[in-house]
Protein backbone atom coordinates (compact mmCIF):
# COMPACT_ATOMS: atom_id res chain seq x y z
CA UNK A 1 0.00 0.00 0.00
CA UNK A 2 3.03 2.26 -0.60
CA UNK A 3 1.96 3.47 -4.47
CA UNK A 4 1.10 6.85 -5.28
CA UNK A 5 -2.17 7.60 -5.09
CA UNK A 6 -1.96 9.86 -8.22
CA UNK A 7 -5.06 8.76 -10.01
CA UNK A 8 -2.44 6.27 -12.50
CA UNK A 9 -3.24 3.25 -10.98
CA UNK A 10 -3.39 0.08 -13.23
CA UNK A 11 -6.90 -0.32 -13.82
CA UNK A 12 -8.66 -3.57 -13.60
CA UNK A 13 -11.67 -3.21 -16.27
CA UNK A 14 -15.03 -4.20 -14.95
CA UNK A 15 -16.27 -4.49 -18.50
CA UNK A 16 -19.58 -3.11 -17.82
CA UNK A 17 -19.25 -0.20 -20.06
CA UNK A 18 -20.81 2.40 -17.67
CA UNK A 19 -19.17 1.41 -14.42
CA UNK A 20 -15.64 1.87 -15.94
CA UNK A 21 -16.82 5.31 -17.23
CA UNK A 22 -17.70 6.23 -13.49
CA UNK A 23 -14.39 4.50 -12.29
CA UNK A 24 -12.63 6.57 -14.76
CA UNK A 25 -11.64 3.20 -16.38
CA UNK A 26 -11.95 0.72 -13.89
CA UNK A 27 -11.19 -0.69 -10.41
CA UNK A 28 -7.54 -0.15 -9.61
CA UNK A 29 -6.15 -2.78 -8.79
CA UNK A 30 -5.47 -4.88 -6.01
CA UNK A 31 -8.57 -2.91 -4.67
CA UNK A 32 -11.04 -4.33 -2.14
CA UNK A 33 -14.13 -3.14 -3.21
CA UNK A 34 -17.51 -3.81 -0.92
CA UNK A 35 -20.73 -4.08 -3.49
CA UNK A 36 -23.79 -3.42 -1.19
CA UNK A 37 -27.63 -3.01 -1.48
CA UNK A 38 -30.46 -5.03 -0.12
CA UNK A 39 -31.63 -7.85 -1.60
CA UNK A 40 -32.39 -8.13 -5.66
CA UNK A 41 -31.03 -4.94 -6.35
CA UNK A 42 -28.56 -7.03 -8.81
CA UNK A 43 -25.54 -7.25 -6.91
CA UNK A 44 -24.55 -10.90 -7.49
CA UNK A 45 -25.75 -10.24 -11.25
CA UNK A 46 -22.53 -7.44 -11.35
CA UNK A 47 -20.03 -9.44 -9.70
CA UNK A 48 -20.69 -12.33 -11.99
CA UNK A 49 -20.62 -9.97 -14.85
CA UNK A 50 -16.89 -8.47 -13.80
CA UNK A 51 -16.14 -12.26 -13.11
CA UNK A 52 -17.01 -13.06 -16.54
CA UNK A 53 -15.41 -10.00 -18.32
CA UNK A 54 -12.23 -10.49 -16.80
CA UNK A 55 -11.94 -14.71 -17.43
CA UNK A 56 -12.99 -13.56 -20.97
CA UNK A 57 -9.84 -11.42 -20.98
CA UNK A 58 -7.79 -14.15 -19.53
CA UNK A 59 -7.57 -13.12 -16.22
CA UNK A 60 -8.26 -15.91 -13.16
CA UNK A 61 -11.56 -15.47 -11.63
CA UNK A 62 -13.02 -16.97 -9.02
CA UNK A 63 -16.38 -16.66 -6.85
CA UNK A 64 -16.49 -17.77 -3.32
CA UNK A 65 -20.57 -18.37 -2.81
CA UNK A 66 -21.51 -18.35 0.16
CA UNK A 67 -25.19 -18.55 0.32
CA UNK A 68 -26.41 -19.74 -3.31
CA UNK A 69 -24.57 -23.12 -4.95
CA UNK A 70 -22.78 -22.52 -7.43
CA UNK A 71 -25.36 -24.57 -9.88
CA UNK A 72 -28.29 -21.90 -8.91
CA UNK A 73 -25.49 -19.14 -9.79
CA UNK A 74 -25.02 -21.16 -13.18
CA UNK A 75 -28.76 -21.23 -14.17
CA UNK A 76 -28.20 -17.10 -13.93
CA UNK A 77 -25.44 -16.50 -15.81
CA UNK A 78 -25.98 -18.84 -18.74
CA UNK A 79 -28.48 -16.48 -20.30
CA UNK A 80 -25.86 -13.55 -20.45
CA UNK A 81 -24.79 -13.72 -24.24
CA UNK A 82 -21.16 -12.86 -23.45
CA UNK A 83 -20.87 -15.78 -21.83
CA UNK A 84 -18.70 -18.65 -22.87
CA UNK A 85 -19.26 -22.51 -21.27
CA UNK A 86 -15.74 -22.85 -21.85
CA UNK A 87 -14.23 -20.18 -19.02
CA UNK A 88 -15.21 -23.27 -16.90
CA UNK A 89 -14.10 -25.78 -18.76
CA UNK A 90 -10.54 -23.50 -18.89
CA UNK A 91 -10.37 -23.12 -15.06
CA UNK A 92 -10.47 -19.36 -16.53
CA UNK A 93 -14.10 -18.79 -14.12
CA UNK A 94 -13.69 -21.02 -11.02
CA UNK A 95 -16.81 -21.95 -8.68
CA UNK A 96 -16.37 -22.84 -4.81
CA UNK A 97 -18.87 -22.91 -2.04
CA UNK A 98 -17.43 -21.72 1.45
CA UNK A 99 -19.78 -24.09 3.39
CA UNK A 100 -17.73 -26.68 1.52
CA UNK A 101 -14.24 -25.10 2.80
CA UNK A 102 -16.17 -24.62 6.46
CA UNK A 103 -16.16 -28.31 6.32
CA UNK A 104 -13.27 -29.08 5.18
CA UNK A 105 -11.52 -26.83 7.72
CA UNK A 106 -13.48 -28.39 10.48
CA UNK A 107 -15.42 -24.85 11.46
CA UNK A 108 -18.44 -26.80 12.21
CA UNK A 109 -19.29 -23.96 15.08
CA UNK A 110 -21.84 -21.41 15.05
CA UNK A 111 -18.82 -18.70 15.82
CA UNK A 112 -15.67 -18.56 14.43
CA UNK A 113 -12.27 -17.85 17.02
CA UNK A 114 -9.65 -15.91 15.87
CA UNK A 115 -7.75 -18.62 15.27
CA UNK A 116 -9.91 -19.96 12.95
CA UNK A 117 -10.02 -16.62 11.14
CA UNK A 118 -6.67 -16.74 10.04
CA UNK A 119 -7.19 -20.13 8.81
CA UNK A 120 -9.76 -18.84 6.59
CA UNK A 121 -7.80 -15.88 5.60
CA UNK A 122 -4.93 -18.34 4.78
CA UNK A 123 -7.28 -20.92 3.16
CA UNK A 124 -8.67 -18.11 0.87
CA UNK A 125 -5.30 -16.83 0.20
CA UNK A 126 -3.50 -20.37 -0.78
CA UNK A 127 -6.89 -20.90 -3.06
CA UNK A 128 -5.84 -17.35 -4.92
CA UNK A 129 -2.43 -17.77 -4.92
CA UNK A 130 -2.96 -21.47 -6.26
CA UNK A 131 -5.00 -20.45 -9.19
CA UNK A 132 -3.42 -17.33 -9.72
CA UNK A 133 -6.82 -15.30 -9.25
CA UNK A 134 -6.78 -11.64 -10.74
CA UNK A 135 -10.75 -10.99 -9.79
CA UNK A 136 -12.41 -11.92 -6.74
CA UNK A 137 -15.65 -12.18 -5.60
CA UNK A 138 -17.15 -13.23 -1.97
CA UNK A 139 -20.87 -13.31 -2.15
CA UNK A 140 -21.34 -12.53 0.02
CA UNK A 141 -19.14 -11.43 2.81
CA UNK A 142 -22.33 -10.67 5.09
CA UNK A 143 -22.92 -14.14 5.40
CA UNK A 144 -19.62 -14.72 6.67
CA UNK A 145 -19.78 -11.67 9.13
CA UNK A 146 -22.59 -13.52 10.89
CA UNK A 147 -19.91 -15.96 11.99
CA UNK A 148 -17.95 -13.54 13.02
CA UNK A 149 -20.03 -11.88 15.84
CA UNK A 150 -18.48 -9.20 17.32
CA UNK A 151 -17.00 -6.05 15.23
CA UNK A 152 -13.65 -6.49 16.64
CA UNK A 153 -13.74 -10.12 14.55
CA UNK A 154 -15.38 -8.95 11.57
CA UNK A 155 -12.60 -5.83 11.63
CA UNK A 156 -9.65 -8.43 11.86
CA UNK A 157 -11.35 -10.84 9.16
CA UNK A 158 -11.88 -7.95 6.86
CA UNK A 159 -8.49 -6.30 7.08
CA UNK A 160 -6.39 -9.19 7.10
CA UNK A 161 -8.40 -10.64 3.88
CA UNK A 162 -7.71 -7.30 1.91
CA UNK A 163 -4.11 -6.96 3.17
CA UNK A 164 -3.58 -10.86 1.96
CA UNK A 165 -5.44 -10.52 -1.33
CA UNK A 166 -4.39 -6.79 -2.07
CA UNK A 167 -0.48 -8.81 -1.97
CA UNK A 168 -1.49 -11.42 -4.03
CA UNK A 169 -2.41 -8.71 -6.60
CA UNK A 170 -5.83 -9.74 -7.08
CA UNK A 171 -8.87 -7.12 -7.28
CA UNK A 172 -11.92 -7.92 -5.17
CA UNK A 173 -15.75 -7.43 -4.90
CA UNK A 174 -16.91 -8.36 -1.23
CA UNK A 175 -20.75 -8.53 -1.44
CA UNK A 176 -22.29 -6.90 1.16
CA UNK A 177 -26.21 -7.41 2.11
CA UNK A 178 -27.52 -4.17 3.68
CA UNK A 179 -31.72 -3.63 4.72
CA UNK A 180 -33.72 -1.90 2.25
CA UNK A 181 -33.66 1.85 4.21
CA UNK A 182 -30.31 1.34 6.54
CA UNK A 183 -27.87 4.41 6.15
CA UNK A 184 -25.09 2.37 6.99
CA UNK A 185 -23.01 0.34 3.57
CA UNK A 186 -22.75 -2.94 5.56
CA UNK A 187 -24.65 -4.57 8.59
CA UNK A 188 -21.84 -4.43 10.98
CA UNK A 189 -21.15 -1.00 10.10
CA UNK A 190 -16.77 -2.35 10.19
CA UNK A 191 -16.33 -3.51 6.57
CA UNK A 192 -17.52 -0.04 4.70
CA UNK A 193 -14.47 1.50 6.66
CA UNK A 194 -12.05 -0.74 5.77
CA UNK A 195 -12.48 -1.66 2.17
CA UNK A 196 -10.95 0.30 -0.78
CA UNK A 197 -14.05 0.84 -2.25
CA UNK A 198 -17.76 0.81 -1.77
CA UNK A 199 -20.41 0.50 -4.61
CA UNK A 200 -24.15 1.07 -3.94
CA UNK A 201 -26.97 -0.28 -5.33
CA UNK A 202 -30.52 0.46 -4.60
CA UNK A 203 -34.25 0.62 -5.16
CA UNK A 204 -35.22 4.63 -5.57
CA UNK A 205 -38.57 5.27 -5.53
CA UNK A 206 -39.45 8.50 -7.34
CA UNK A 207 -43.35 9.77 -7.89
CA UNK A 208 -44.36 6.06 -7.59
CA UNK A 209 -41.78 4.73 -10.13
CA UNK A 210 -39.31 2.57 -8.69
CA UNK A 211 -35.67 2.87 -10.45
CA UNK A 212 -32.48 0.52 -9.26
CA UNK A 213 -29.36 2.54 -9.59
CA UNK A 214 -25.97 2.49 -8.52
CA UNK A 215 -23.36 5.04 -6.93
CA UNK A 216 -19.79 4.47 -6.39
CA UNK A 217 -19.50 6.16 -2.81
CA UNK A 218 -15.78 5.33 -2.53
CA UNK A 219 -13.10 4.30 -4.60
CA UNK A 220 -9.17 5.06 -3.23
CA UNK A 221 -6.95 5.43 -6.31
CA UNK A 222 -9.05 7.10 -8.36
CA UNK A 223 -11.58 9.73 -9.34
CA UNK A 224 -14.62 8.49 -9.79
CA UNK A 225 -18.36 9.95 -9.94
CA UNK A 226 -20.60 10.43 -6.83
CA UNK A 227 -23.86 10.26 -9.19
CA UNK A 228 -26.34 8.31 -9.11
CA UNK A 229 -27.15 6.07 -12.26
CA UNK A 230 -29.86 3.82 -13.41
CA UNK A 231 -29.19 0.36 -14.36
CA UNK A 232 -30.91 -2.32 -16.30
CA UNK A 233 -30.26 -6.03 -16.19
CA UNK A 234 -30.13 -7.51 -19.35
CA UNK A 235 -29.12 -10.79 -21.26
CA UNK A 236 -25.78 -8.12 -22.02
CA UNK A 237 -24.82 -7.81 -18.80
CA UNK A 238 -25.47 -4.21 -16.20
CA UNK A 239 -26.61 -1.14 -18.58
CA UNK A 240 -26.50 2.41 -16.86
CA UNK A 241 -27.68 5.77 -17.56
CA UNK A 242 -27.56 8.84 -15.60
CA UNK A 243 -30.58 9.50 -13.34
CA UNK A 244 -32.06 12.64 -14.27
CA UNK A 245 -32.30 15.24 -12.10
CA UNK A 246 -35.10 17.60 -13.84
CA UNK A 247 -37.59 15.77 -11.61
CA UNK A 248 -36.28 16.82 -8.65
CA UNK A 249 -37.10 20.85 -9.42
CA UNK A 250 -40.69 20.00 -9.60
CA UNK A 251 -43.28 20.48 -11.22
CA UNK B 1 -49.01 19.06 -51.65
CA UNK B 2 -45.46 19.58 -51.98
CA UNK B 3 -42.86 17.24 -53.35
CA UNK B 4 -41.43 17.40 -49.49
CA UNK B 5 -44.31 16.70 -47.94
CA UNK B 6 -44.62 13.14 -49.78
CA UNK B 7 -43.23 10.17 -47.96
CA UNK B 8 -40.22 10.16 -51.03
CA UNK B 9 -39.61 13.69 -50.21
CA UNK B 10 -39.13 13.26 -46.22
CA UNK B 11 -37.08 9.86 -47.15
CA UNK B 12 -34.68 12.38 -49.71
CA UNK B 13 -34.44 15.03 -46.78
CA UNK B 14 -33.65 12.41 -44.21
CA UNK B 15 -30.81 10.35 -46.74
CA UNK B 16 -29.17 13.39 -46.98
CA UNK B 17 -27.66 13.65 -43.33
CA UNK B 18 -24.58 11.85 -42.00
CA UNK B 19 -25.37 8.99 -39.27
CA UNK B 20 -25.09 10.17 -36.35
CA UNK B 21 -27.64 13.13 -36.77
CA UNK B 22 -30.46 14.16 -34.78
CA UNK B 23 -34.02 15.21 -36.61
CA UNK B 24 -36.61 17.55 -35.32
CA UNK B 25 -39.27 16.38 -37.31
CA UNK B 26 -42.50 18.43 -37.16
CA UNK B 27 -45.42 17.39 -38.23
CA UNK B 28 -49.34 17.75 -38.17
CA UNK B 29 -51.53 14.98 -37.05
CA UNK B 30 -52.86 14.47 -40.82
CA UNK B 31 -49.70 13.87 -41.84
CA UNK B 32 -49.00 10.68 -39.69
CA UNK B 33 -48.75 8.39 -42.33
CA UNK B 34 -46.68 9.81 -44.86
CA UNK B 35 -44.10 10.45 -42.48
CA UNK B 36 -44.72 6.65 -41.56
CA UNK B 37 -43.98 5.81 -44.78
CA UNK B 38 -40.62 7.96 -45.81
CA UNK B 39 -39.24 7.19 -42.03
CA UNK B 40 -39.93 3.22 -41.44
CA UNK B 41 -40.66 2.50 -45.36
CA UNK B 42 -38.16 4.37 -47.59
CA UNK B 43 -35.55 5.94 -45.46
CA UNK B 44 -34.69 3.25 -42.88
CA UNK B 45 -35.45 0.62 -46.06
CA UNK B 46 -32.49 2.63 -48.16
CA UNK B 47 -29.85 2.91 -45.11
CA UNK B 48 -30.49 -1.24 -44.66
CA UNK B 49 -31.09 -0.17 -40.69
CA UNK B 50 -33.04 -1.56 -37.51
CA UNK B 51 -35.52 1.00 -36.59
CA UNK B 52 -35.99 1.13 -32.47
CA UNK B 53 -39.36 3.08 -32.79
CA UNK B 54 -40.27 4.65 -28.99
CA UNK B 55 -43.75 5.00 -28.76
CA UNK B 56 -45.58 7.18 -25.81
CA UNK B 57 -49.04 7.61 -28.17
CA UNK B 58 -50.58 4.45 -28.63
CA UNK B 59 -49.21 0.27 -27.88
CA UNK B 60 -47.01 -0.76 -30.08
CA UNK B 61 -49.48 -3.38 -31.27
CA UNK B 62 -51.27 -1.16 -32.41
CA UNK B 63 -48.44 0.95 -34.43
CA UNK B 64 -47.86 -2.12 -36.15
CA UNK B 65 -51.57 -2.76 -37.29
CA UNK B 66 -50.99 0.47 -39.04
CA UNK B 67 -47.88 0.08 -40.48
CA UNK B 68 -49.32 -3.67 -41.94
CA UNK B 69 -52.22 -2.01 -42.88
CA UNK B 70 -49.71 0.52 -45.13
CA UNK B 71 -48.26 -3.21 -46.22
CA UNK B 72 -45.11 -1.14 -44.07
CA UNK B 73 -42.40 -4.35 -43.18
CA UNK B 74 -42.10 -4.88 -39.45
CA UNK B 75 -39.37 -7.45 -39.14
CA UNK B 76 -36.47 -5.00 -38.43
CA UNK B 77 -38.70 -2.84 -36.60
CA UNK B 78 -37.80 -3.10 -32.81
CA UNK B 79 -40.71 -1.12 -30.29
CA UNK B 80 -39.99 0.38 -26.58
CA UNK B 81 -43.70 1.22 -25.66
CA UNK B 82 -43.71 2.97 -22.43
CA UNK B 83 -47.63 3.40 -22.35
CA UNK B 84 -49.27 -0.04 -22.80
CA UNK B 85 -48.50 -0.81 -18.71
CA UNK B 86 -50.52 2.38 -17.37
CA UNK B 87 -53.46 2.06 -20.29
CA UNK B 88 -54.15 -1.88 -19.84
CA UNK B 89 -51.71 -3.40 -17.50
CA UNK B 90 -49.40 -6.11 -18.50
CA UNK B 91 -50.24 -7.90 -21.87
CA UNK B 92 -48.64 -10.75 -23.87
CA UNK B 93 -47.14 -7.52 -25.27
CA UNK B 94 -43.52 -8.67 -22.73
CA UNK B 95 -43.25 -11.97 -24.62
CA UNK B 96 -42.78 -10.33 -28.32
CA UNK B 97 -39.42 -10.09 -29.14
CA UNK B 98 -39.92 -6.80 -30.78
CA UNK B 99 -41.49 -5.03 -28.09
CA UNK B 100 -40.07 -3.92 -24.68
CA UNK B 101 -42.22 -2.57 -22.11
CA UNK B 102 -40.97 0.14 -19.92
CA UNK B 103 -43.66 0.67 -17.12
CA UNK B 104 -44.03 4.58 -17.18
CA UNK B 105 -43.68 7.55 -19.89
CA UNK B 106 -42.10 9.16 -16.53
CA UNK B 107 -39.37 6.35 -16.37
CA UNK B 108 -37.41 8.25 -18.56
CA UNK B 109 -34.34 6.34 -17.50
CA UNK B 110 -35.63 3.12 -18.62
CA UNK B 111 -36.51 4.56 -21.76
CA UNK B 112 -32.95 4.83 -22.52
CA UNK B 113 -31.92 1.98 -21.39
CA UNK B 114 -34.16 -0.28 -23.20
CA UNK B 115 -32.82 1.98 -26.24
CA UNK B 116 -29.59 1.06 -25.42
CA UNK B 117 -30.14 -2.72 -24.95
CA UNK B 118 -31.92 -3.04 -28.01
CA UNK B 119 -28.96 -1.06 -30.06
CA UNK B 120 -26.46 -3.63 -28.71
CA UNK B 121 -28.66 -6.31 -29.89
CA UNK B 122 -28.78 -5.17 -33.41
CA UNK B 123 -26.49 -6.47 -36.01
CA UNK B 124 -27.33 -4.12 -38.73
CA UNK B 125 -24.58 -1.03 -39.03
CA UNK B 126 -26.42 1.65 -39.26
CA UNK B 127 -29.33 2.12 -36.81
CA UNK B 128 -32.64 4.75 -36.40
CA UNK B 129 -34.60 5.53 -33.58
CA UNK B 130 -37.74 7.49 -33.52
CA UNK B 131 -39.33 8.83 -30.45
CA UNK B 132 -43.02 9.19 -31.08
CA UNK B 133 -43.49 11.98 -29.77
CA UNK B 134 -41.99 14.48 -27.53
CA UNK B 135 -45.25 15.57 -26.95
CA UNK B 136 -46.95 12.23 -25.69
CA UNK B 137 -44.13 12.45 -23.46
CA UNK B 138 -44.72 16.32 -22.38
CA UNK B 139 -47.76 14.85 -20.88
CA UNK B 140 -46.21 12.78 -18.08
CA UNK B 141 -42.95 14.91 -17.45
CA UNK B 142 -41.67 18.49 -17.13
CA UNK B 143 -39.80 20.35 -19.45
CA UNK B 144 -36.74 20.38 -17.44
CA UNK B 145 -36.45 16.31 -17.30
CA UNK B 146 -37.49 16.35 -20.87
CA UNK B 147 -34.59 18.55 -21.74
CA UNK B 148 -32.26 16.57 -19.82
CA UNK B 149 -33.51 13.46 -21.39
CA UNK B 150 -33.41 14.42 -24.75
CA UNK B 151 -29.67 15.53 -24.45
CA UNK B 152 -28.62 11.94 -22.94
CA UNK B 153 -30.46 10.17 -25.35
CA UNK B 154 -29.55 12.47 -27.69
CA UNK B 155 -25.54 12.42 -27.30
CA UNK B 156 -25.17 9.08 -26.75
CA UNK B 157 -27.33 7.74 -29.74
CA UNK B 158 -25.17 10.64 -31.63
CA UNK B 159 -21.89 8.92 -30.08
CA UNK B 160 -22.71 5.57 -31.60
CA UNK B 161 -23.62 6.85 -35.05
CA UNK B 162 -27.61 6.49 -34.82
CA UNK B 163 -30.21 8.64 -36.31
CA UNK B 164 -32.46 10.11 -34.25
CA UNK B 165 -35.94 11.37 -35.08
CA UNK B 166 -37.97 13.13 -33.05
CA UNK B 167 -41.21 13.62 -34.11
CA UNK B 168 -43.50 16.84 -32.36
CA UNK B 169 -47.18 16.92 -33.28
CA UNK B 170 -47.87 21.12 -34.34
CA UNK B 171 -51.28 20.86 -33.10
CA UNK B 172 -50.01 19.45 -29.39
CA UNK B 173 -47.31 21.51 -29.51
CA UNK B 174 -45.91 24.60 -27.63
CA UNK B 175 -42.85 26.80 -28.48
CA UNK B 176 -41.59 25.53 -25.46
CA UNK B 177 -41.44 22.10 -26.57
CA UNK B 178 -40.32 22.69 -30.07
CA UNK B 179 -37.82 24.99 -28.42
CA UNK B 180 -36.27 22.29 -26.57
CA UNK B 181 -36.56 19.26 -28.94
CA UNK B 182 -34.86 21.86 -31.57
CA UNK B 183 -32.30 22.78 -29.34
CA UNK B 184 -30.35 18.88 -29.27
CA UNK B 185 -31.08 18.52 -32.99
CA UNK B 186 -29.12 18.75 -35.86
CA UNK B 187 -31.50 19.25 -38.23
CA UNK B 188 -35.39 20.63 -38.13
CA UNK B 189 -37.75 19.57 -40.93
CA UNK B 190 -41.43 20.58 -41.21
CA UNK B 191 -43.87 18.51 -42.52
CA UNK B 192 -47.07 20.53 -42.65
CA UNK B 193 -50.50 20.97 -44.42
CA UNK B 194 -50.41 21.71 -48.15
CA UNK B 195 -49.90 25.52 -48.65
CA UNK B 196 -48.34 25.92 -45.24
N1 LIG C 1 -29.60 -10.63 -16.81
C1 LIG C 1 -30.75 -10.39 -16.19
N2 LIG C 1 -31.82 -10.00 -16.89
C2 LIG C 1 -32.99 -9.76 -16.29
N3 LIG C 1 -33.19 -9.87 -14.98
C3 LIG C 1 -32.17 -10.26 -14.20
C4 LIG C 1 -30.90 -10.53 -14.77
N4 LIG C 1 -30.06 -10.88 -13.77
C5 LIG C 1 -30.80 -10.82 -12.65
N5 LIG C 1 -32.06 -10.45 -12.90
C6 LIG C 1 -33.13 -10.30 -11.90
O1 LIG C 1 -32.76 -9.33 -10.95
C7 LIG C 1 -33.00 -9.77 -9.65
C8 LIG C 1 -31.87 -9.43 -8.72
O2 LIG C 1 -30.66 -9.95 -9.17
P1 LIG C 1 -29.49 -10.41 -8.20
O3 LIG C 1 -29.72 -11.78 -7.71
O4 LIG C 1 -28.24 -10.15 -8.93
O5 LIG C 1 -29.62 -9.39 -6.98
P2 LIG C 1 -28.93 -9.47 -5.56
O6 LIG C 1 -28.75 -8.08 -5.11
O7 LIG C 1 -27.74 -10.34 -5.60
O8 LIG C 1 -30.06 -10.16 -4.70
P3 LIG C 1 -29.93 -10.96 -3.31
O9 LIG C 1 -29.93 -9.94 -2.24
O10 LIG C 1 -31.19 -11.75 -3.30
O11 LIG C 1 -28.70 -11.77 -3.36
C9 LIG C 1 -33.24 -11.25 -9.73
O12 LIG C 1 -34.47 -11.50 -9.12
C10 LIG C 1 -33.29 -11.59 -11.18
O13 LIG C 1 -34.53 -12.15 -11.52
MG1 LIG D 1 -27.20 -12.07 -4.50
Amino acid sequence: MMEPRTGDRVRCATGIDGLDTILYGGIPTDNTVILTGSCGTGKTSLALEFLIHGALNNENSLFISVTENSEKLLANIIPYRFFDKDLLKSGKLVFVDLPAMYDRLGMTKAELSMEEIDLLVASISSLVRELNTKRLVIDSITSVCYKLKTPEKIRDFVLKLSKALSDLRCTSILVSEVAPHSNAYSLFGVEEAIADGIMLMSNLERRGDLLRTLQVIKMRGTMHSRAKYVLDLTPVGVLLVPLLKGGSAGT
Amino acid sequence: MSDANTPQGIAAQLSELSPGSAVSLQMSVDSYLEVMRGVLDIFARKKDMDTIYVTATISFEAIKRVLDALDIDTSRMYFVDCISHIMMGTTAAQKDEHASLVESPTMLENIMLKVEYLIRMSPSKNKLVVLDSINSLSIHNNNWILSEFLHILVSGLRAKDAYTIILSVEEHSTPEIVNLVNLVCDQVIRIGKPGD
